[in-house]
Order: C-alpha cells, then sequence, then structure tokens
C-alpha cells in the first residue's frame, strides 16, 4: 500500500500530492505502529511476571515492586534447562527440515504431475487434516511402542513429521507457479527430480520460508505428544519442562513465566531471520 | 528481478542432461511414475502416523471401551446416546457459534495486517516481529497473562472500565461473554500466523498489475477490489479452509478452552471438541468420544469436498 | 489404470489397518507381558513427586520409602516421575491403561476410585494388612477406597478443606480473630463488609472440575443433603440441595465473590489471598505450605467452615492413596508394597505418615497411630487448628462416577454463574443422577 501511495507521488499537482503522500505515510505508520503495540502490550505482562517475586506475581502493577533476576537463575540451576532447550531445537530443527523436504515434493507432484488417483490421494492426505491430536493419541501411542520408537529422538521426530497442512498450502502455491519454466526444462530433457531441485525449490523461497517459521514453532512449543512417548527426563521438550514446574498445589508461576520468556526468545530469532525471505519475490517480468 | 529471471534459465539449462539414444520410458510413463515416487514419502508417513491411528480410533465409535481393555461391539449405539445426548448438542452450537465468529475475524484482521506491512523496510520488518509475537508464547503464557488482564474487578480492562464508570465485567466468568472473549483472544494469538500466510500469497501477485492499474487511474480501493482480492482467491481458499478446520477440531483451539475456561462457565465454552476430550479422558468414554469425532470428521469432510467443487480443486484461473 | 491405481492403494490401505489392527488388539491384550507365570522383579510407581520433583521434601520422601523397601526386599521398587498436571488432567494414564501397559503401583484420588475399580484395575490389599493395621484407619478416611469390607487403596493423607482470612482485611475494618463468621449469613456480611474497589471478601471455586464439585460438597452435607438414598435412587432433590446452591449464589450475585480466581484456581492462595484479591478463601490445609514459600510475610488466619441455620459443621478431606494394578506384572508384591509402606505399623508406616504429613506436607493423618504418634507436630501453628477444629467433622471425598460428576458439576455451574434457580437445577441434576443409577451396576457411591 505504501508502494502505491508512493507512485501517487507522479501526478501533476507535485506538493500537494508530497504532502498527501506523506500523511497517508504517516497514517499507516502511526495504525502499524498502534497495532504493534497493542497486540505486543500484553506480553509485557509476561516478562513483568517474570522479574516479579512469588508474593507479586499477580499484583495488578506492571513494573515490579522488588524486581529480581531469581527466576532466570532458578529455572537454569534447578533444571537442566539447556539441556531441554537443546533436544527441542535439534527435534525442531530435524523435523522441518525433513518436513519441507517431503511436503515440498508432494506438493509439487500433486500441483503439477499427472498421475492415476492423484487427486483422491490428496483428499485422503487432506482428510488426515481433520482429526486432532487427543483423538488419535491411544492408538498412536500403540504404534511407536510397537516400532520401538519410545523414549528416542526417533519417537519425538518422525510422527511429527507428517501433517498434512504444509502438503495443502505448497499444492496451492505450486499451483500458481507458471508452466513455462518447467516446459522449456522439460523439451531440453530434464528429469523431474532435477526440475524440483533446481528450478521448483528456488522459487519455493518465500512460502518455505513461512513454513519453515511455522513448523519450527509448531514443534517448538508442542507438548502432548512428547508429554505421552517420553518417561525419561534427559529426552524432555521445554514446554514439559515447563508444565514440570506447576506441582500438586503449587503453581510456581513466576518459573513458569520466566522459562516461557527464555523459550519464546528463538522462535523470535527464527522469525525475525525467515521474515524477510516472505515478502522477498523472485517472480521477473517477461515470465507471465 | 531480471537477475532472478538469468538465474532461473541458468539454473534450467544446468538441469537439462544430455540425452543420447532417446529416453526409455514415454513421457507420459516418467511423469507418472515421479508423481508416485514424489507422493510417496509423505503418502506413507501420514497412511501409517496419521491415517492408521485415525481409522482405529474412529472405528471405536461402534464398541463401548472400558480404558482398560475391554472393547464391546455396540454397533450404533453410541451415535444414538448422541443424538439424544444435550451436552452434545449444545457443544455443536458453541462450536458453529465459534467458528462463524472467528473465521471471518481471522481472515479480515490477518489480510489487513499483510498488506499494512507487505513491503519490505525496516519499519515492517520490526512491525512484522510484534505483530507476530503472540504466536512464540505457549498457551500456557496466553492464559496466564490474559488472565490477569481481564480478571473481575482489578484487571486492566476492567481498571480501566472504572475509569469511564461502567460497571466491572467478567470478561472470562460471565456466560454471556466468555465465548466471546476467548474469540477474541484467539484472533489475537493468530492471527501472526495468518498475516504469515497471507503476505506468502500477496506476494504470488505481480507487480505490473498494480502499476497497470495506477497508469490507468485506479485507486488504490479500487486496486485492491480488482486486483488483489481475485488473486488472492488460492490462498483466501486456503486461510478460509484451514481456519474452519483448526476452529472445529484444532489442537490450538482445544488448548486455549482448557487452559483459560475449562469448557466453562457454565458449558458456555464447551466446545465439541472439548466435550469429546472430556468424554475421553475424564469420563473414559473412549468409544463415546469416538463416535462423536467421527460425526465432526465427516461434516469437515463435507465442507472440504463443497469447497474443493466449487473451487475446481483448489485451481483458480487468472483473469 | 486408474482403478488399479486405486485399487493397489486400497488394497495396501487395508492391508495396513488390518496389520495395525492386529498390532493394537495384541498390544492390549497384554502382549507386552510376555507371560503371566514370569512375575516380574521390578516394580513401576508412577507418582507425582520424584524423582527430580519440585518439592524437595515430597521428592526425598517417596525416595526414601523405595529405598528402604529396596534395601530389605526382592522385588525393587522403581520410581517413575509424571509432572503434576499431566498426572491429574493429562492423557498420560488413561493412554498407558488403554493401551495395556499400566504401571504395577501408581497413586489416585477419591473422584478417579470407581472409573478404576470398576474397569477391574485396582487390586484386593485387605489381605495384606493386619486386622489391626485396617482398624488403625480412620473409618470415614478410608471408606472411599472400600468396597464391600474390602480395601482397595491407602490414603496417606487427609486434606481438609477450611476457611482462611487476611488478617490486615479484618483489622481493616475493625474485626478480630474473635469475630470469624459462624454461619453462612453471617460469612456472607462480612465478606460484603470487606469488598471494596480493589478486593473480594470471599472466594469460592468457580471453574468447571473435580474440584470444585470437591469443595462444594462440604456445604451440602452441612444443610443436610446427600447424593443416594439408602435404596439406591437420587437424593439431589432436596431443601438441603437448593439451599447449598443458593449460598454460593448469593456470593456471586452480591459481589462479594469473584467469578473468575486467579492463579491456577480457587485452589491457589498466593495469587488470590496471598495477593490481596480476596479477603477470604475456601481452600484446604495445603495452603498452609503454599502461603509458607510464597508468600512469607502474610498474615492470615484460619477458621472452619460455617454452618446454615440448623445445620451441622463438616467439612470434607481429600487426598491421595496408594494403589496396586491387578493386571500389572507382579500384583502380589505390588500388594504388599502398599501394605508394608502405609498400612503396616510394625514396619514403620506410622512413622512414615507422621513424616509426609508434617514434614513433606502439611496434611492430616489418615491413621490413629499417626497422629498419636505426630502429637507434637500437629499441634503446633495452624496444623493445631486442623487437628483441634477442623479435622473432627471431616467426611472424605466421595467416589462419583463421571455422569453423577457431570450432573453436579453442570447444576453447580449453571446456579453459581448463570442465575438459574437452584430449584430448577437441582431438581434437573436429580433427574440425571436417577437416569444413571437405574442403569449402574458399579460399586456404590459414597
Amino acid at each position: 500500500m505504501a508502494e502505491i501511495a508512493s507512485k501517487a507521488a507522479f501526478s501533476a499537482d507535485d506538493a500537494d500530492d508530497r504532502r498527501r503522500l506523506q500523511m497517508v505515510r504517516l497514517v499507516l505508520y502511526v495504525v502499524s505502529s498502534a497495532l504493534a503495540f497493542m497486540t505486543v502490550a500484553p506480553l509485557f505482562y509476561m516478562l513483568s511476571m517474570s522479574l516479579k517475586q512469588t508474593n507479586e506475581v499477580f499484583g495488578t502493577n506492571l513494573v515490579p515492586h522488588h524486581p529480581t533476576l531469581d527466576n532466570f537463575v532458578y529455572v537454569f540451576t534447578q533444571v537442566d534447562f539447556i539441556r531441554f532447550l537443546w533436544n527441542t531445537f535439534f527435534v525442531s530443527a530435524v523435523v522441518t527440515v525433513i518436513a519441507l523436504i517431503f511436503h515440498s515434493m508432494a506438493g509439487y507432484a500433486l500441483a503439477r504431475l499427472r498421475f492415476p488417483g492423484r487427486d483422491a490421494i490428496f483428499l485422503a492426505m487432506f482428510a488426515t487434516f481433520l482429526i486432532s491430536q487427543p483423538v488419535i493419541i491411544v492408538p498412536l501411542f500403540i504404534l511407536a511402542r510397537t516400532l520401538h520408537l519410545l523414549d528416542s529422538y526417533a519417537g519425538l521426530i518422525v510422527p511429527s513429521i507428517f501433517n498434512a497442512f504444509g502438503i495443502f498450502l505448497l499444492r496451492q502455491f505450486y499451483l500458481g507457479i507458471p508452466r513455462e519454466l518447467e516446459e522449456a526444462a522439460l523439451i531440453d530433457g530434464a528429469g523431474y527430480f532435477r526440475i524440483w531441485r533446481s528450478i521448483i525449490l528456488p522459487l519455493s523461497r518465500p512460502i518455505l520460508s513461512a513454513l519453515a517459521i511455522l513448523f519450527f514453532l509448531a514443534n517448538w512449543n508442542s507438548f502432548l505428544w512428547p508429554l505421552t512417548i517420553i518417561s525419561n527426563q534427559d529426552l524432555w521438550m521445554v514446554q514439559v519442562a515447563i508444565a514440570n514446574f506447576h506441582q500438586q498445589y503449587n503453581g510456581s508461576w513466576n518459573y513458569i513465566m520466566a522459562a516461557s520468556t527464555v523459550v519464546a526468545l528463538p522462535t523470535i530469532v527464527m522469525f525475525v531471520i525467515f521474515q524477510k525471505r516472505i515478502v522477498e519475490s523472485i517472480k521477473t517480468s517477461g515470465v507471465k | 528481478m531480471r537477475d532472478s529471471a538469468a538465474e532461473i534459465r541458468k539454473g534450467v539449462r544446468a538441469a537439462a542432461p544430455s540425452i543420447e539414444g532417446g529416453p526409455r520410458l514415454s513421457n507420459r510413463a516418467r511423469e507418472r511414475i515421479a508423481g508416485y515416487l514424489f507422493v510417496a514419502p509423505d503418502a506413507i508417513g501420514l497412511l501409517i502416523f496419521v491415517g492408521g491411528p485415525m481409522i482405529l480410533s474412529l472405528s471405536l465409535g461402534f464398541f463401548s471401551v472400558s480404558g482398560f481393555g475391554e472393547y464391546a461391539f455396540v454397533g450404533l449405539d453410541n451415535y444414538r446416546r448422541m443424538i439424544a445426548d444435550p451436552l452434545f448438542w449444545r457443544s455443536l452450537e458453541v462450536t458453529i457459534l465459534y467458528v462463524v465468529a472467528l473465521v471471518p475475524s481471522l481472515y479480515v484482521v490477518g489480510l489487513g495486517l499483510a498488506l499494512l506491512v507487505q513491503t519490505n523496510s525496516r519499519f515492517n520488518t520490526v512491525m512484522r516481529s510484534l505483530l507476530f509475537m503472540p504466536q512464540t508464547v505457549s498457551l500456557v503464557v496466553v492464559g496466564l497473562v490474559w488472565q490477569v488482564l481481564l480478571v473481575d474487578k482489578i484487571g486492566l480492562f476492567n481498571q480501566f472500565g472504572a475509569a469511564l464508570n461502567l460497571q466491572s465485567i467478567s470478561w472470562l466468568g460471565d456466560p454471556r461473554f466468555a465465548l466471546f472473549t476467548v474469540i477474541g483472544i484467539s484472533v489475537w494469538f493468530l492471527m501472526g500466523f495468518y498475516m504469515l500466510i497471507f503476505l506468502g500469497g500477496l506476494q504470488d501477485i505481480p507487480r505490473e498489475y498494480y502499476e497497470a492499474a495506477r497508469i490507468d487511474g485506479a485507486g488504490p480501493v479500487q486496486s485492491f477490489l480488482k486486483i488483489t482480492l481475485p488473486l488472492l482467491q488460492p490462498t483466501s481458499f486456503f486461510v478460509l479452509l484451514v481456519s474452519t478446520v483448526a476452529a472445529v477440531c484444532g489442537s490450538q483451539t482445544f488448548d486455549l478452552i482448557y487452559i483459560m475456561t475449562k469448557g466453562g462457565p457454565a458449558n458456555s465454552t464447551s466446545l465439541a471438541i472439548f466435550y469429546i476430550y472430556q468424554q475421553a479422558f475424564l469420563f473414559n468414554e473412549y468409544g463415546y468420544a469416538a463416535a462423536m469425532a467421527s460425526v465432526l470428521v465427516v461434516v469437515l469432510m463435507a465442507i472440504t469436498v463443497l469447497l474443493f467443487m466449487l473451487t475446481r480443486g483448489g485451481r483458480f484461473t487468472y483473469g | 489404470m486408474v482403478e488399479n491405481a486405486n485399487e493397489r492403494r486400497a488394497a495396501r490401505a487395508s492391508r495396513r489397518a488390518v496389520l495395525a489392527g492386529g498390532v493394537a488388539t495384541a498390544a492390549i491384550t497384554g502382549f507386552p507381558y510376555i507371560s503371566r507365570g514370569f512375575a516380574a522383579q521390578t516394580l513401576k510407581f508412577w507418582q507425582f513427586y520424584g524423582p527430580g520433583g519440585g518439592v524437595a521434601t515430597q521428592d526425598k520422601w517417596f525416595v526414601d520409602v523405595a529405598k528402604s523397601w529396596n534395601d530389605s526386599h526382592e522385588v525393587k521398587v522403581e520410581l517413575v516421575y509424571v509432572p503434576n498436571n499431566a498426572y491429574m488432567d493429562g492423557t498420560k494414564l488413561p493412554t498407558a491403561f488403554a493401551s495395556g501397559s499400566g504401571p504395577d503401583l501408581f497413586i489416585i484420588s477419591p473422584g478417579d476410585f470407581l472409573r478404576y475399580y470398576n474397569g477391574g484395575v485396582l487390586l484386593d490389599l485387605t489381605p495384606f494388612m493386619e486386622q489391626a493395621a485396617r482398624d488403625d484407619f480412620f473409618p470415614s478416611v478410608i471408606a472411599n477406597r472400600m468396597v464391600d469390607g474390602k480395601i482397595y487403596g491407602l490414603p496417606y493423607e487427609v486434606e481438609p478443606m477450611a476457611m482462611y482470612y487476611s488478617v490486615d482485611a479484618f483489622n481493616e475494618i475493625g474485626l478480630t480473630d474473635k469475630d470469624v463468621p459462624k454461619t453462612w449469613d453471617e460469612l456472607l456480611s462480612v465478606a460484603k463488609k470487606l469488598t471494596n474497589a480493589k478486593r473480594y471478601g470471599v472466594l469460592f471455586e468457580t471453574s468447571p472440575g473435580y474440584y470444585q464439585n470437591f469443595t462444594w460438597y462440604p456445604f451440602l452435607w452441612e444443610a443436610g443433603g446427600d447424593f443416594q438414598t439408602k435404596e439406591g435412587k437420587s437424593a439431589f432433590n432436596s431443601p438441603a440441595t437448593v439451599q447449598a446452591l443458593k449460598f454460593w449464589q448469593d456470593s456471586i450475585n452480591m459481589a462479594v465473590a469473584p467469578r473468575k480466581p486467579l492463579g491456577g484456581g480457587a485452589w491457589d492462595s498466593v495469587p488470590n489471598i496471598g495477593s490481596g484479591y480476596c479477603a477470604m478463601q475456601n481452600v484446604g490445609i495445603w495452603a498452609i505450605a503454599q502461603l509458607r514459600e510464597g508468600a512469607p510475610d502474610f498474615k492470615y488466619g484460619v477458621f472452619r467452615l460455617p454452618t446454615p441455620p440448623g445445620g451441622k459443621y463438616l467439612t470434607i478431606g481429600g487426598g491421595w492413596a496408594f494403589v496396586a494394578n491387578a493386571r500389572g506384572s507382579n500384583p502380589k508384591a505390588a500388594g504388599e508394597f502398599c501394605a508394608w509402606a502405609l498400612g503396616s505399623p510394625k514396619d514403620g508406616s506410622s512413622q512414615r505418615i507422621i513424616d509426609w504429613c508434617t514434614k513433606a506436607k502439611s496434611d492430616m493423618p489418615p491413621t490413629k497411630s499417626a497422629l498419636e504418634g505426630g502429637k507434637a507436630a500437629f499441634e503446633n501453628g495452624f496444623l493445631k487448628v486442623f487437628t483441634d477444629e477442623i479435622y473432627p467433622g471431616a467426611r472424605a471425598e466421595p467416589r462419583m462416577p463421571p455422569p453423577v460428576y457431570k450432573a453436579i458439576s453442570d447444576a453447580i455451574q449453571s446456579v453459581q454463574l448463570n442465575g438459574q434457580s437452584p430449584e430448577q437445577a437441582a431438581a434437573a441434576a436429580s433427574d440425571q443422577i436417577d437416569a444413571f443409577l437405574s442403569g449402574y451396576k458399579g460399586a456404590p457411591i459414597l
């Protein structure tokens, strides 16, 4: 929108339009900032609660009366939190990479390649999207146990890769890519795998970046499945560890908030790194 | 932009092997094999880890399950019980209300935010990160933070209201308001996700169209209506479908209810997915829960198929 | 061509379904246990205290108990730690049982008792205990873990509900500990005086769940009400029920109680009474430990639940119990362990219970010998108030089949928060209970 506004500058009444442009830009800045502030404001409470002492945590004051870093110290010294962070990072990263590869291949095939049963396969895949995890957890647990996946990284990683959401989104995206590039490559005799690797993958950078963020985030914050199949504390993921601060009659909300603040940081970093790639377009003129 | 085109053409040429002696298989056969091979990893994985458990779980709908290893085939009993269960129907009502309010809100907010921050600039980088931040915190944090903000009398919202001489409202404790409060919090939590999807979708629209429109004298609103919206159809379809499915049976939907209201007050936020969980894990009625879950799946499948037929398999032609 | 591909896929799918189904059935019917004739040498004990739990004293108690047993017995006990809210509300236990791999030893609350008992999972512990040991348990405490005179669970604690008040808030309006409310009306009027722009007078639980029901039952009982008649029909539709429901409704309608507590719920004292959100709180004995750790400078007092006009004082006692899995890998050893740990004074059970109730936690003991033996600690500080005034009169938490629980929960919710008339709600719930009871064939509700 800012772009359209800027293009509006090239009309007859230059001075007037420049002022109008500046007004529009100013309004947009103000609106964006206000929305962003209102969005983030509740999270100030998260930070605030993590810096408060136990008796103050639920006080309505935003600024702690006796700020303390004790909660953070506790989180890192009383529990092996670094290890849990590492476990979670490892699992999330591996799942994200493998999922992106598999889903991109599947999405491309479902969007572009013609083979019998394609649409039926797609609908069947999509059907798996319609069920929520708590419903299938018991058979899934039995399956994991039968495959000896309990209490292992593999058990955390393998079932989490397969989710129809990514396939669906990538297929949508690939439906919209112009065919000329692939057709040129096919005429030159390229195999489908090479086409996928050298043409489709680079073209899908924006959408893959978006999915990288979302997959990483989903796995980073996952709770139910890790809780179900892991009993060995060495393999805990962060959300299970955070839930552990909550004892039978003791909320320990200050520790939970401190730990959650720490846990939120990596995904924020992931987002900042990847979000620019999403809005880079490598669509070029002359191709459409 | 020019360079990327050259890059792609280079990539194409690199991808093309030199062929002597002609291909062994016909092009159609090659395409078919490639199709199956590409789909194979995900298809097999989904079948084993989701499809199988899903079929097993849903087939439990015809059994009465004790939760300790006893399975008794009861045919349609669970379904008959469902029809006579007022709590089930109430949970469907609440779910429909939830979906009807949430899905359009997420669409509008997600798209609006994406439009606002779509151009690359340092300012927008910061804005995008801030707008996405609710997604990066876990739902436990979301629950706790909003609890403090919304609590009766002393929560920030009520203090603000008191300053305006308004009576304190129990946003989460009053059956009249609780569901809408949860919807509001859901929008706050989920909008970054859909903003991201729309950002990706907006990139699909070539800049030239906007240039051409500007040259023709179109204003921003007209550009939006005549270019952006139509070309966003694939993304819109995707967002509507995904948000509907997520609203009905998504994990995040369930988690929010579980953390903030546990289905209360007075069953006003007892969504179908929450009622199913209660039956399965608190009441140990796995068979009954499975029957209800099957109904949900069938309904969602119907909506999906309908939407797919309306949009010819999710393909849209550009005008 | 299309048909072939689809056929192949369908065949693949159906083969997988059969395979998966077969695997599941095999697993569920006990395949992992290899053979029953070979009893296991290690018992897995699932609980939410340790090792690696959050409360050091409780962690230590469990570790010590396991070690003490392991030092003197061949079959070993292995503690498996499950985080608390995962254990209680989560899917971990149900999933384990549903997939045939339930633990050999675990702990349950009274609310869960019927589910496990009716599922045939609880081992009868009576044969492992001497008569004297069985009589040592207070009858009202052990009643909800007995069926037909047999004991199926051994409690290690009793957690009575009481009322707490903030000394500073009382002093503000000129009240002292002599002015603690003794009747329901007094409670409401004192609460009204304590309510101001920043605070509520009293706090009751408002979130639906087993806990809310648990905290409401004593008020029903005080008014003379109950769930079941001797003939097994619902006794819920009674003036007592109406009175008890109305009491909670009044607290909300008079705006002296909030609709939403802070923190984890009304069981969480530090965020509520400890932060000044409310001046009185209906919470259990565990708040002593909570406030000691989380708000050490907070001055408070404890008093027993007020009574309605013409009513008798009663409170409710919760508390968890050791149970043995009758379908576990070595039920005999598991039963022996439970009896040895808690039901055998000659093996040190009394001291163990005393240690738990006074050092690891602050709770009331379930046995007479422990109450006697730990007199020194139980006559100290706030525990003294509980020992002298609150605990006598405690009735055990009832064990409810889920449909009965839900009927009552819905009644409480709709009256307390949705303005429904108590008479209507009581009648509706009672009808549902009757409908359920007519087809119910399990152990009696207590």
